[in-house]
């Protein structure tokens, strides 16, 4: 793999959501869109800041607990009618509802644990790289108290020289680039 | 999350623009009192109600509606019955649970067991001999020797005669009156007390203070706490005595409990609609936030799951034990036409809400909540359709309308007992203002809502 070269964005820290939400709405107003924000805990109005919306999760887990479900009923109903059929009291071998609670339970497994990997895999996790530690300041006070507006190169708007003339704007504590 | 929310009023303070400029803490309205409106919705529910009585009066010069009209009265009895005695345990719940999602629906509960004395009023009909009798075979023969005699002439069977003569202690048309009248007495009793001192709470000099908080917290709590057993045992005495015992010889362990979700399915659909409905006029208005009515929103679905649970649990077991004496309750529901019935309970109870309130979007929008919630109410109305009329014995041949009008006294009279009862409940709901201002809650539902 050839080095990575260049810079992977100009990185804000701010003292405060409020200064972190402001400057996000806008640059949002400024027209950028490859925009990140990183906050030691949800700030809520960050994500309206940033127009982040919806996720698949929901999607994924709901595909799990389908397919859980007919996985488990259609094996429950493959062994008891075909592969091993037994006379149990005389009933029906197709006996539906015996096979409703263990194909409840897949469904639970199969959307829980398809909410877990799929929110992981949506989050492009595990990652074992991120240009953002590069940055010292990232590093200290991302999960502590500071909070990081990065605005990124790959958006078209991104200029070196204007984004961080932009970012100093609000004042921020510091703006650096952050190596690729 | 506290030193978040702090974070927040700060910068709301601050009155930066941006998208929180109109995210600042928001005023308690002026006046809290219910909207006008609810006036007009009473005179309308009373229409309703007039309209249905009348229709009701051309059933009763049918056979088939006079057979059928007593029935229909305690599915609409059985029905408000709910909605009354599920307020007072819904709202003892959120006292012990506490929480900002019953801030809200404190006073539509409230009002909503305001309407016990009407509710007990309307359970008379049912005690009379004269009436009761048209639907518990205990009181058409109340005594060892008449319930032999209908042996003999074949209108009852030997299991139903043993059975009758067994739980005559407690199944007799005397203990009927003495079971209902210990069961309002007590229901009454609660419903007096969390009346009286939610307005003392209020109304208290040192409101709004900590030790104001502390000490009315920890009273409602000592209520409320065995409060909520007090009523599970007598609302599964209601159960099996109201309705269980139109089929003598049956029994289910589960009885009360599935009695005890279903009310909490029916009671938190109605306080959510009545919340929505409120919510397009002032106080509700400011007070009603998405993020509280999403919350409302996934309860009613966990209630959605618990009641097919517990339903589908009792089926499961009986179907498993495959017993003669347990079976033939199911197979009088399933069969002669029942099955329809039975799928489309099953359909407008579970499938259709469950798959419904999935979808987030849908929990948080107000139009189709209000669709979905009317919806559920049906479903429990269908229910206790399937519940009532197989316990009789010509139910198999009643299941068609041709030649067989007075069957639908069962839409006509459960609807103008619910009609007059929720114009009671909108009188009630008028009596007071719509949110207790004495709770630390109150703060937090005025604050900014947070849209993810």
């Amino acid at each position: 793999m050839p080095p990575r070269e260049g810079i992977y964005g100009l990185l804000a820290e701010f003292n405060t959501p409020g200064e972190l939400v402001r400057a996000t709405e806008e640059a949002h107003q400024a027209g950028y869109r490859r925009m990140e924000c990183y906050t030691p805990y949800p700030v809520e109005e960050a994500a309206v800041a940033l127009r982040f919306h919806k996720t698949r999760v929901p999607l994924v887990c709901l595909l799990g607990g389908l397919l859980g479900g007919t996985t488990a009923f259609l094996m429950e109903t493959w062994i008891s009618v075909w592969s091993y059929p037994l006379n149990i009291a005389g009933r029906p071998l197709f006996s539906w509802p015996a096979f409703i609670i263990p194909a409840y339970e897949w469904t639970i497994l199969f959307a829980g644990l398809s909410a877990a990997y799929g929110m992981l895999a949506l989050n492009g996790l595990p990652q074992l790289y991120h240009p953002l530690f590069n940055a010292p300041n990232f590093r200290d006070g991302a999960s502590t108290d500071k909070f990081f507006l990065c605005l990124e190169a790959a958006d078209p708007r991104f200029s070196i020289i204007e984004s961080r003339a932009f970012l100093e704007r609000f004042a921020p504590v510091s703006v650096v680039e952050v190596e690729l | 999350m506290s030193s978040a929310h702090e974070q927040h009023g700060e910068h709301g303070a601050q009155g930066h623009h941006g998208p929180q400029a109109d995210h600042g803490p928001r005023a308690l309205p002026a006046s809290l009192n219910a909207p006008d409106v609810l006036l007009a919705w009473r005179r309308r529910a009373l229409l309703v109600a007039a309209a249905f009585a009348l229709l009701t009066l051309l059933f009763t010069s049918t056979h088939e509606g006079r057979n059928h009209i007593m029935r229909a009265y305690l599915m609409g009895y059985m029905t408000v019955f709910n909605f009354a005695g599920g307020a007072l345990v819904l709202l003892m719940l959120q006292y012990v649970t506490g929480g900002k999602w019953g801030l809200l629906l404190r006073r539509p509960l409230e009002a909503m067991t305001r309407t016990l004395p009407l509710v007990a009023l309307m359970v008379v009909p049912i005690l009379v001999p004269f009436l009761g009798k048209h639907l518990y075979q205990w009181v058409l023969y109340p005594d060892a020797a008449s319930t032999h005699n209908a042996y003999l002439n074949h209108l009852i069977n030997q299991e139903q005669e043993l059975t009758a003569n067994f739980k005559r202690p407690m199944l007799n048309p005397h203990a009927l009156v003495v079971e209902s009248c210990i069961i309002f007495a007590v229901l009454l009793l609660f419903m007096v007390l969390l009346n009286r001192w939610s307005i003392e709470r209020d109304a208290d000099p040192a409101s709004g203070t900590e030790p104001s908080y502390d000490r009315w917290r920890t009273r409602f709590e000592n209520l409320s706490g065995p409060g909520i057993l007090v009523y599970v045992i007598l609302l599964t005495l209601g159960a099996i005595v109201w309705i269980k015992s139109l089929d003598v010889t049956w029994y289910s362990s589960i009885w009360g409990l599935q009695f005890l979700v279903a009310q909490g399915y029916a009671v938190l659909a109605l306080s959510i609609l009545s919340v929505i409905l409120l919510s397009r006029y002032e106080p509700m208005k400011t007070l009603l936030r998405t993020t509280e009515q999403h919350d409302l929103g996934k309860l009613a679905f966990a209630f959605v799951m618990l009641n097919i649970y517990l339903c589908f649990a009792e089926f499961l077991i009986i179907w498993s034990g495959n017993i003669p004496d347990e079976l033939p309750w199911y197979l009088n529901r399933i069969r002669g036409g029942w099955w329809y019935v039975c799928s489309l309970d099953f359909i407008c109870h579970w499938l259709i809400p469950f798959c419904l309130l999935l979808s987030r979007d849908l929990k948080r929008n107000k139009r189709k909540m209000i669709w979905l919630t009317c919806f559920m109410i049906f479903a429990r109305l269908v229910d206790m359709f399937w519940l009532i009329e197989p316990n009789f014995s010509d139910s198999a041949a009643n299941l068609h309308i041709a030649g067989n009008i007075g069957m639908l006294a069962y839409i006509t009279v459960p609807a103008t007992v619910l009609a007059l009862w929720s114009a009671y409940y909108m009188t009630q709901l008028m009596s007071r203002p719509l949110v207790c201002t004495n709770d630390p809650h109150l703060e937090e539902i005025l604050e900014p809502e947070h849209a993810f």
